[in-house]
């Protein structure tokens, strides 16, 4: 099985993530998303292979790059994971084991089903407002569908064809579990915010950023 | 006289840039030949511009030439943030292909 995860400007922590990740999932794949720090190297050094946007194209072109290495690898089991240090090792290993033993195609980690830590209020009032307006707009309703912790099959994998760049990739991926027809269902995680993370993380003002791009990719459809 | 051949002339320099944009969209090219001729009507009859803003509930024909340009501006911004975001999945796409072909694994580096 193959963890994509992906980086930018992640040189500070990629490593030590990457190294504990990989004790448990050692085929991992850094879709380093143009990054101008040594984010790469420290990558090369914890074991994981690399592949390199040119420019930074935003977390949905990552990820979607992501999906297609993996598909060239004929992967059977395919996770995302982020290296900021927000996600546990151990909620993957549930994630990977809820998708074999319920036979699912997808499992969506969900902090609000498990816990969170450090999370700030403006955050959590940004997170169920997403949860209501990818509810209300692809009939899913998912308790944290903006989270990044996922376990997918591979035929998903290959599947999935996102064409949002940014962070309006993850209400087009709720949507695409629709319109596949995928059996999926979401399993308790613990998400842990730093000041680390939450200096990389989304920002409030991309709220607004996600509802324009949404708007936009509908009247390209 | 003179500001209404150039208008004229202007109008028409855009009625032929369209005409010739094989690239362009069939509904923006008969948009522009649209919003030419009827910028023609109204600068040879201005009394015209009168006319249609008294049939539409609009007190001057100022006001209407007005209203129609800012509604005309919105789309033809609308029209090129949509070009831009298809040029911009186009350069995704040709970004996704140069990173797939030459993936990068910790063995290449030693070498």
């Amino acid at each position: 099985m193959y963890v994509i995860v992906r980086a930018f400007n992640e040189g500070p922590v990629i490593r030590d993530s990457l190294l504990k990740l990989r004790e448990r999932f050692p085929l991992t794949v850094v879709v380093d998303d143009g990054s101008w720090d040594n984010t790469v190297e420290e990558s090369l050094a914890a074991g994981a292979t690399v592949v390199r946007h040119p420019f930074n194209l935003g977390a949905g072109a990552a990820l979607q790059t992501g999906l297609r290495y993996v598909a060239e690898q004929k992967s059977p089991i395919v996770a995302t994971f982020d290296p900021d240090g927000q996600h546990r090792v151990e909620d993957l290993v549930r994630l990977v084991d809820m998708l074999r033993e319920q036979q699912l195609d997808v499992v969506i980690g969900s902090r609000f089903a498990g816990r969170t830590e450090g999370i700030p209020w403006h955050r959590l009032m940004i997170l169920r407002a997403a949860m209501l307006f990818t509810a209300a707009t692809t009939g899913v309703r998912l308790s944290d569908p903006h989270n990044g912790l996922r376990v997918m099959t591979g035929a998903v994998a290959r599947t999935l064809n996102l064409r949002q760049d940014r962070f309006a990739y993850a209400s087009e991926l709720v949507a695409q579990l629709k319109t596949l027809r995928l059996k999926y269902a979401e399993c308790p995680v613990t998400i842990t915010y730093t000041d680390y993370s939450l200096g990389k993380g989304q920002k409030t003002s991309n709220s607004v950023r996600i509802l324009f791009d949404l708007l936009v990719g509908w009247l390209m459809r | 006289m003179i500001i209404q051949i150039f208008l004229s002339g202007l109008l028409i320099s855009v009625a032929l840039f369209a005409g010739l944009q094989r690239t362009s969209a069939r509904i923006i090219r008969y948009g522009l030949l649209v919003t030419v001729a009827v910028g023609l009507v109204f600068v040879w009859a201005p009394d015209q511009s009168l006319v249609i803003a008294r049939k539409v509930g609009i007190a001057r024909g100022a006001d209407l030439i007005f209203y129609t340009w800012v509604v005309l501006t919105i789309a033809l911004l609308l029209f090129l943030y949509l070009k831009i975001v298809r040029l911009s999945r186009t350069l995704t796409m040709l970004a996704r292909a140069l990173a797939l072909r030459d993936p990068l694994s910790p063995a290449k580096r030693s070498e």
